[in-house]
């Protein structure tokens, strides 16, 4: 095994969880996901010579974003499909079945179920700067460097985010809740 | 709805800032309900995306598949290394940002490890790297000493002295048991800044200890009191992480259970 790829491997394949975490909520589909990160890394083995020490996680974090964003584009122009931001059902809040459940266990895992529909249904700004704030507890700068926007945008952004998942969530909980006999 | 701080009071919450402004927020959110609120909302949310059902780890078939590719690709490389002399990449790296302060450090607090210090250097490393990988950080979430310190005693093989330090914005946000060194050792788990820091405690006896060691841009120091050594680990700056060691060192002897 040559020196870069042992450099290569001890900083920047510890954050492969990461990048498959990212692309899994980007892509929303488990094969998607696998796909971006081989991709990603493949191309992040390809331009290690570039990267200039530091973390690596927002610089690999990077370039799965922009792989996810490649892939959306070249399917969009095969298939024609929306891009994920132009579904505008999800607007409506998360397509769930809402049907009473007498056990509260079965409630419970639903809730983590719908919480998971709520954060599929975000904007995909949205969706990401969550991902790496709240589960890859990247700085803002960070953030920033792995999508490209300026540091208020990310502010902002994550705020907007975060009230918007609550406000979903609420109102999933409480139909969960008012639907109980 | 109107409230000008309320970004504040998310920077506020996301240890982005620094000691006084944190200081003014906290004066701030006592006397208004709205951030208050937020506070709390901000809390719920994030305790709600950390639930570890919503993390999508690799699977060890796509680990293999990155391998698999990987080894193509160096192989490719391997036909190119044979024709030309590659430069020295990590030199590069080694020169600037982050790199360049870990060297530093590393030169400004040489030390002679002794010969077992290895392991044991590897051994909280790789601690401190798996509880930000594997979702495992936190056994007992709590800021409070009075709520840490005894859930050590049951679960540990050691409960060290345990405080949460906010006017020094290292804030105990909770303990967690890890093995290192042949012990179940006790771990507290500090937020500065964006950064985490893992403060390891274990019952070792004798042997000399390395004093402070800097790799991959990480710093652990070491340090002994009383029965027990400690270990702080973090990617904090040096003097940052040597601020929370000086205030752990003030809080006391330990006592011991072994």
């Amino acid at each position: 095994m040559n020196d870069q790829r042992r450099r290569f491997e001890a900083q920047v394949l510890p954050h492969l969880d990461a990048a498959h975490n990212l692309a899994r909520w980007l892509a929303r589909s488990p094969d998607g996901a696998d796909d971006i990160v081989q991709e990603a890394i493949l191309r992040a083995f390809r331009s290690f010579d570039g990267f200039r020490g530091g973390d690596a996680k927002p610089w690999l974090l990077a370039i799965v974003r922009n792989c996810f964003f490649t892939t959306v584009a070249q399917t969009r122009q095969k298939m024609h499909v929306p891009l994920p931001e132009e579904n505008a059902s999800n607007d409506d809040g998360p397509l769930v079945d809402k049907s009473p459940d007498p056990e509260f266990t079965a409630i419970r895992a639903e809730q983590s179920r719908n919480l998971d529909q709520i954060v599929a249904g975000l904007p995909p700004e949205f969706r990401e700067v969550l991902v790496l704030r709240e589960m890859e507890d990247l700085s803002y700068r960070d953030i920033a460097q792995a999508t490209g926007a300026p540091i208020g945008t990310v502010m902002s952004r994550l705020a907007r985010a975060r009230a918007l998942l609550k406000e979903r969530w609420l109102r999933d909980v409480e139909g969960v809740r008012h639907g109980m006999p | 709805m109107a409230c000008p701080e309320t970004l504040r009071v998310q920077a506020y919450f996301d240890g982005e800032l620094d000691a006084s402004a944190s200081a003014e927020i906290e004066r701030h959110v006592e006397a208004c309900g709205e951030c208050m609120a937020l506070l709390r909302s901000l809390e719920a949310v994030h305790g709600a995306m950390r639930q570890p059902a919503l993390y999508h780890r690799a699977s060890p078939k796509l680990e293999s598949r990155i391998t698999a590719a990987l080894n193509r690709e160096t192989g490719n490389q391997w036909s190119l290394a044979g024709l030309i002399l590659r430069p020295r990449q990590f030199w590069v790296g080694a020169a600037s940002g982050v790199m360049a302060t870990a060297l530093a450090a590393s030169l400004a607090f040489l030390v002679l490890l002794p010969p077992t210090s290895g392991q044991l250097i590897n051994d909280v490393m790789g601690a401190h790297l798996r509880s930000l990988m594997e979702n495992h950080l936190i056994d007992v979430a709590s800021s409070d000493q009075h709520t840490v310190k005894p859930w050590f005693a049951g679960h540990a093989d050691v409960s060290p002295p345990t405080a949460d330090f906010p006017k020094e914005d290292y804030r105990l946000v909770g303990g967690r048991v890890d093995y290192v060194d042949g012990h179940r050792a006790a771990v507290l788990v500090y937020r500065h800044g964006a950064h985490t820091i893992n403060v390891f405690s274990w019952a070792r006896s004798g042997d000399a200890l390395p004093n402070i060691v800097t790799r991959n841009g990480y710093h652990e120091v070491f340090w002994r009191s009383g029965d027990l050594v400690f270990c702080a680990v973090s990617d904090t700056a040096l003097d940052e992480l040597l601020g929370l060691v000086r205030l752990l060192k003030e809080i006391g002897t330990p006592d011991s259970r072994e």
